[in-house]
């Protein structure tokens, strides 16, 4: 009789990689959203980029301390762009993502990938999306009433619907297509910082909308000073009289412009006293 | 009045989270601000007209006035956010109170006047209310860190979503306390004035204003770029030239 041969015990299995998923990437492109929620002077938007980058960090790491610890890491100062922030939550995940299946990065080299992102990215991203694409949008919205005549002298006007989203429909075109992209691109591109940043193209953008800004700001005045010239002599009494007409609009105009070049930002202080000087004005004419 | 106050508190409240919390979509911007504000408290049919053209009238001037073309970090604390919907209610609720004390025919200059210079000193006050809600932020940040040093992620993420909350309802209750302090002004103030406010002199203070509100914005997209001044005189001879081309000769 031949002994049966002993079977060797089953290999235990290994443990499963840990990976991110397309939901995780969604998740973190959600709470990007929200990156400015506590915002503070000491630590800027690092809670807000913690709390973004927790989907990632709960798929990665198991056990509360280790998800703590992860966590902890990013709650520090951080501070870009919050349209481009995914860009620099996509290149941390991943980051994030290799040390959890075992690569050698330290904590200081996710900090410095993350620092060496998050710079360029507000250098480059409050001029195009604060300076100039916002006041376009909103340059745009006002457009829209010089364009859209009204449709019923009488009824609704519905420009008060047309305006705000003309505004919104110019600004979000552009943001949300960084906003929604940003995650799953840092996350392909981590590697290549460089030519993330290249492939953005944000300064050529911000050139393109600086041009267009003031194209637009140009016909804007045209399209106002139309028909308040149009308006501004019904009788029929000349050139003088239409010019005595608008001569309140040019004044405030240079005043204004002469004003926010000696105290620029101090817009509302200039409005309200040339308000009340036009009051004063106004009484004893 | 309450159901007004409601959904001026419900907008603001939105608005300033659009601003706030980081959504950025561009709600929180005076124009978008003061013509959401519009539409939601028309008052009905009789005032159609006038409650839907003032709050685009106060939107347009706030949205020039308050467009700052520093650098975030240079910036003036302003609250843009909810100047739009403080400008737009007070305008429209001071329009269907007071009617019985100043004409209409003045009323819709009057009333954008009315609403715009609410809406400025509205962004002035709310900047200043910046800094405490910082300050508690920072409160709340510390926590947030020690949260997560000891692993409880669930009671981090319910502390950062109070900072949420704490944003939504800071715009709520500041758009609609100076909502009521705008019109409750008003009604003290305007029956004052009524015999001062004439269609001429409504229409001068306007004029004035609108002038530097287009002064305001030559500055902001225009001066602050590289050879803006070229790009805005090419603007305005094509605007000219279609102008030209559609009215058939000079205004």
């Amino acid at each position: 009789m031949i002994d049966p041969v002993p079977v060797p015990p089953p290999a235990p299995l290994p443990a499963p990689v840990p990976r991110l998923r397309g939901l995780d990437f969604a998740r973190m492109t959600s709470r990007s959203f929200y990156l400015q929620a506590l915002f503070a002077p000491e630590r800027q938007q690092g809670p807000g980029f913690a709390f973004a980058l927790l989907p990632a960090l709960r798929r990665l790491y198991s056990g509360a301390r280790e998800r703590g610890m992860a966590l902890a890491r990013h709650t520090g100062f951080f501070g870009t762009h919050p349209v481009l922030s995914g860009y620099v939550l996509g290149v941390t995940a991943r980051l994030e993502e290799r040390r959890a299946q075992g690569a050698a990065i330290g904590d200081a080299e996710i900090e410095s990938a993350k620092r060496a992102l998050a710079s360029p990215l507000a250098a480059l991203g409050d001029p195009l999306f604060w300076v100039t694409l916002r006041p376009l949008a909103g340059l745009v919205g006002i457009l829209g009433m010089a364009l859209f005549p009204l449709a019923d002298k009488v009824g609704p006007d519905l420009r008060v619907l047309v305006c705000p989203l003309l505004a919104l429909l110019t600004y979000n075109a552009v943001a949300l297509n960084y906003r929604v992209s940003g995650v799953r691109r840092g996350y392909a591109l981590a590697d290549e910082p460089a030519k993330l940043l290249r492939s953005l193209r944000l300064a050529s953008l911000r050139g393109f909308f600086e041009r267009v800004s003031a194209f637009l700001f140009g016909s804007l005045m045209v399209l106002t000073l139309w028909p308040m010239t149009e308006s501004a002599d019904p009788a029929g009494l000349g050139p003088a009289h239409t010019a005595s007409v608008l001569a309140p609009f040019a004044l405030g105009w240079i005043v204004s412009a002469l004003a926010l070049r000696r105290w620029p930002g101090r817009s509302v202080e200039i409005a309200l006293t040339a308000a009340l000087v036009a009051l004063v004005v106004s009484t004893r004419v | 009045m309450l159901s007004e106050l409601l959904r001026v508190a419900l907008l603001g409240g939105i608005l300033a989270t659009d601003r706030g919390a980081g959504w950025n979509l561009m709600l929180g911007q005076p124009l978008v601000g003061a013509c959401l504000a519009g539409a939601l408290l028309n008052p009905g049919q009789a005032w159609e007209l006038w409650a839907l053209r003032i709050p685009l009238g106060v939107g347009v001037l706030l949205q020039l006035l308050l467009t700052d073309p520093a650098l975030p970090a240079a910036q003036r604390p302003r609250d843009a956010a909810t100047a739009g919907v403080i400008g737009a209610s007070v305008a429209i609720l001071s329009l269907e109170r007071l009617h019985p004390f100043l004409s209409v025919t003045t009323g819709g200059i009057l009333w954008v006047l009315v609403g715009t210079i609410a809406g400025l000193l509205a962004a002035v006050a709310g900047g200043w209310m910046e800094a405490t809600l910082r300050a508690r932020n920072e409160v709340s940040a510390r926590r947030a860190e020690e949260l997560a040093i000891e692993g409880r992620l669930a009671s981090f993420e319910a502390l950062y979503w109070r900072g949420v909350a704490r944003l939504f309802l800071r715009g709520a209750t500041w758009s609609a306390a100076a909502t009521v302090a705008g019109v409750a002004a008003a009604a003290v103030l305007l029956p004052y004035a009524a015999r001062f406010v004439t269609g001429p002199r409504a229409g001068l203070i306007f004029a004035v204003l609108l002038g530097v509100a287009y002064g305001s914005g030559f500055h902001a997209h225009v001066r602050v770029f590289r050879r803006g001044f070229g790009w805005a005189a090419m603007g305005a001879l094509a605007a000219l030239l279609v102008m030209w081309r559609v009215h058939g000769g000079a205004p």
